[in-house]
């Protein structure tokens, strides 16, 4: 006799495979039934501006004029550019720097919080709470610390603390504005890893401390061996996120020098702003756009299949 | 009885009365509302201004509504960061029907007309006697090809330097400098009084107005018509010739380091300058009166000043770079008659008096000058008796003036003459690519 059910849902956890439900069909038709609205948004919102944008990335259209096919001409115009070039090298050193500053900082935080979870709850909200902030009030409060002069924020303690010689115009100096820019972005991006991290370390049974400590392990060897792998779970969530993040941002970058001084904190990016909406070159705007997005796949793909091979 | 003479009477008196009450009637439409009968039904208007700028064009619609009730103002307003062209392209190429468009880009005035968007307004120009309220020299910067696109509502002096009276005082410096000489003079006096002498916002685009200045000094404003227009390349001796006078400024110790420059922007250098009292001098356009009178709460004249770039003593001293705002008519607009009693209103009496009390100058004769503070009243005077021209990286290719501004940028990092000659040959490089 078959289990009873509630509401066609079997109460033996078998699954509804294809059995008749509520709407007279599979529970799969169903299901892609309930999903057409939200299908049907997503194409609207994101399918076809996609199309669009990788069309318009093979014209040559500027300002309002028609763009006329001119093939992968842009692709190659691109990685010819020294500026897109420029740019390329920014992304690299900015992704990487930010995800590995952002991360490291956060998986840090995580194992301090964990030794008094209870204690250090206001802490973990308050950084959380820097990662819902828009970037671009983020952006402001950081321009009010890198402002030139004693007006600014850094520069004034600087002064207050005697060493008046460090001031300098952080984010007008193209040795030091990049590293102002990087370490902005990753103060908005430890929350996260913060709390993926420290959700996975609360994870860990506490009894393999326990064991570590009977055989006397040291506490390098307790990270070593068991807090840096079981902790794993979360730390890979937030390299993924925080990567994607780091990879497209702008709005920072925007509101503290865009993109300079001189172009030399301009990732692809705002590249892509400056080419399509300062230059109003849409054709080629789009092409790098395109880029990023190949760039954003290659990163997703590998981090979706293993995310999929371990949810199935 | 003469029946006839008496109904050839009779008519000729009908006729009389009829062409006198349909003269009457007209003189009174003329009277209540100029040429415009009644316009009706709404009219919309991209609205792409902010601040002061904003509160001014929102009292003016209100005002227009005013005089013709009939009408309604649709606004639609632009949130833009960076630059509003993008934010307005995409208003008009999404489909939105507009009658009015604020312009100040005679670079993207061209590229509307060249894709049809923009209606001429000879016609209406004619028709409404637009000669009576703008000079000869108006009509010029509006017309494009022989057609009149642009009506000028306001516009404002960017060949001058603000500073505060006190601080000058304090200095030494008894009157603002009338000469280069005067103005390299400076330097040392307000720096030995802890000021930065001149404040070069270099961080976005507010730095190129020096080399604009510069340029006018030393070459002319037909100079610099004709470098707007690529007939004079960007690597000839007239644009070498005004970055190094630039030189001579950063040599005599005017400014503060690279770093600074590049990481200060115009408002910065306004607080710097006119909040602050640590800067001596910069050079911007008219707006920042009302930034100095709303936010700092100075006085104009008397706490501070508007002074014209110095003299060079090489013929140029009284040309002068100037910004304009005007409304462009769009095609695709489905209220003209409403659009042009709006052109015509802003350029009437009552219209342009709304701009002169936010402290906007009007281009318009009807203007009543007396409404205008002290700061506006010396500028107008100047730029009346000037031979002006458009902003120059207002003029040019978004693609050109986005390079245009770093390669000064790059001007600022070294000030060399090889730098000069590999900045001036990158912008003509760019140029050819594309005149």
């Amino acid at each position: 006799m078959a289990a009873p059910t509630t509401m066609g849902i079997p109460r033996d956890g078998q699954g509804g495979g294809r059995k008749p439900s509520f709407f007279g069909r599979s529970e799969t038709g169903a299901a892609y039934i309930l999903l057409l609205p939200m299908l049907a948004l997503f194409a609207c919102a994101v399918i076809y501006p996609l199309i669009d944008t990788i069309l318009l990335s093979f014209t040559d259209m500027r300002g309002m004029a028609a763009g006329k096919w001119i093939g992968a001409r842009n692709y190659l115009t691109l990685f010819r550019d020294p500026n897109f070039l420029t740019a390329l090298s920014t992304t690299i050193v900015w992704t990487l720097v930010v995800t590995a500053l952002s991360v490291g900082i956060g998986w840090g935080l995580a194992i301090v919080c964990s030794l008094a979870p209870r204690a250090t709850l206001v802490f973990r909200v308050m950084f959380f709470a820097a990662y819902g902030v828009a970037e671009t009030v983020s952006g402001f409060i950081w321009l009010g610390i890198f402002r030139p002069g004693t007006s600014g924020l850094l520069n004034a303690v600087f002064a207050g603390i005697g060493l008046g010689d460090w001031t300098t115009a952080w984010l007008g100096n193209v040795s030091t504005a990049l590293w102002c820019l990087m370490a902005a972005y990753a103060w908005t991006q430890v929350g996260l890893p913060l709390m993926t991290c420290f959700a996975s370390i609360q994870t860990i049974p506490k009894t393999l401390f326990e064991a570590a400590y009977i055989d006397g392990a040291r506490s390098t060897s307790i990270m070593r061996y068991i807090v840096l792998p079981l902790s794993m779970p979360g730390l890979r969530v937030a390299i993924f996120i925080n990567l994607l993040n780091a990879l497209r941002a702008f709005d920072m970058i925007f509101v503290l020098t865009g993109g300079g001084p001189v172009r030399s904190t301009e990732t692809i990016g705002y590249f892509m702003f400056r080419e399509s909406m300062l230059q109003f070159k849409l054709g080629y705007g789009a092409a790098a756009t395109v880029v990023l997005l190949l760039a954003v796949v290659v990163i997703s793909i590998p981090a979706i299949i293993k995310r999929t091979a371990e949810a199935t | 009885m003469n029946t006839a003479g008496s109904l050839k009477r009779g008519t000729r008196l009908s006729s009389a009365l009829f062409i006198g009450l349909a003269a009457g009637s007209a003189a009174l439409m003329a009277t209540l509302g100029g040429a415009f009968a009644a316009p009706k039904g709404e009219l919309v208007v991209i609205n792409w201004l902010g601040g002061s700028e904003l509160a001014a064009m929102q009292a003016f619609e209100k005002a227009f509504t005013e005089k013709y009730p009939e009408v309604t103002v649709k606004e639609i307003p632009i949130t833009w960061s960076g630059d509003a062209r993008g934010a307005i392209r995409t208003t008009l190429m999404g489909g939105e029907k507009v009658d009015i468009l604020i312009n100040t880009w005679p670079s993207f005035r061209q590229e509307l007309v060249a894709n049809g968007i923009l209606r001429p307004l000879d016609e209406a120009w004619t028709k409404n006697g637009w000669d009576d309220k703008l000079s000869k020299s108006w009509r010029d910067l509006g017309t494009l090809e022989g057609k009149v696109y642009g009506i000028p509502y306001n516009y404002g002096d960017r060949s001058g330097l603000w500073y505060r009276v006190d601080t000058l005082k304090a200095a030494g410096v008894t009157t603002p400098p009338a000469t280069w000489d005067d103005l390299l003079a400076s330097f040392p006096k307000l720096k030995a009084n802890g000021v930065t002498p001149y404040i070069v916002p270099g961080k976005f685009w507010a730095h190129a107005e020096v080399f604009e200045t510069l340029l006018i000094r030393t070459a002319g404003a037909e100079a610099s018509r004709k470098l707007g227009a690529h007939e004079i390349a960007w690597n000839s001796d007239i644009v070498k010739t005004a970055l190094k006078k630039w030189r001579e400024m950063l040599d005599a110790s005017c400014c503060a380091d690279v770093s600074t420059m590049l990481g200060t922007d115009w408002d910065n250098a306004s607080d710097i300058v006119l909040k602050d009292a640590k800067g001596g001098f910069f050079l911007l356009g008219m707006w920042i009166n009302n930034r100095a009178e709303d936010n700092y709460g100075l006085k104009p004249g008397a706490d501070y000043g508007l002074v014209q770039f110095p003299a060079l003593g090489l013929g140029h001293d009284t040309d002068s770079s100037v910004d304009a705002k005007e409304f462009n008519a769009v095609t695709t607009g489905q209220n003209p008659e409403a659009a042009d009693a709006f052109l015509d209103f802003a350029l009437s009496a009552e219209g342009s008096a709304v701009f002169a009390k936010a402290g906007l100058a009007s281009p318009s004769k009807a203007t009543d000058t007396s409404l205008y503070g002290p700061v506006i009243k010396t500028s107008n005077d100047v730029v009346a008796k000037a031979d002006v021209v458009f902003v120059l990286g207002d003029r040019l290719p978004a693609e050109l003036g986005d390079e245009y501004r770093t390669q000064l940028q790059k001007f600022l990092q070294d000030p060399s003459d090889a730098n000069i000659d590999r900045i001036t040959d990158a912008l003509e490089v760019k140029a050819k690519e594309l005149y």
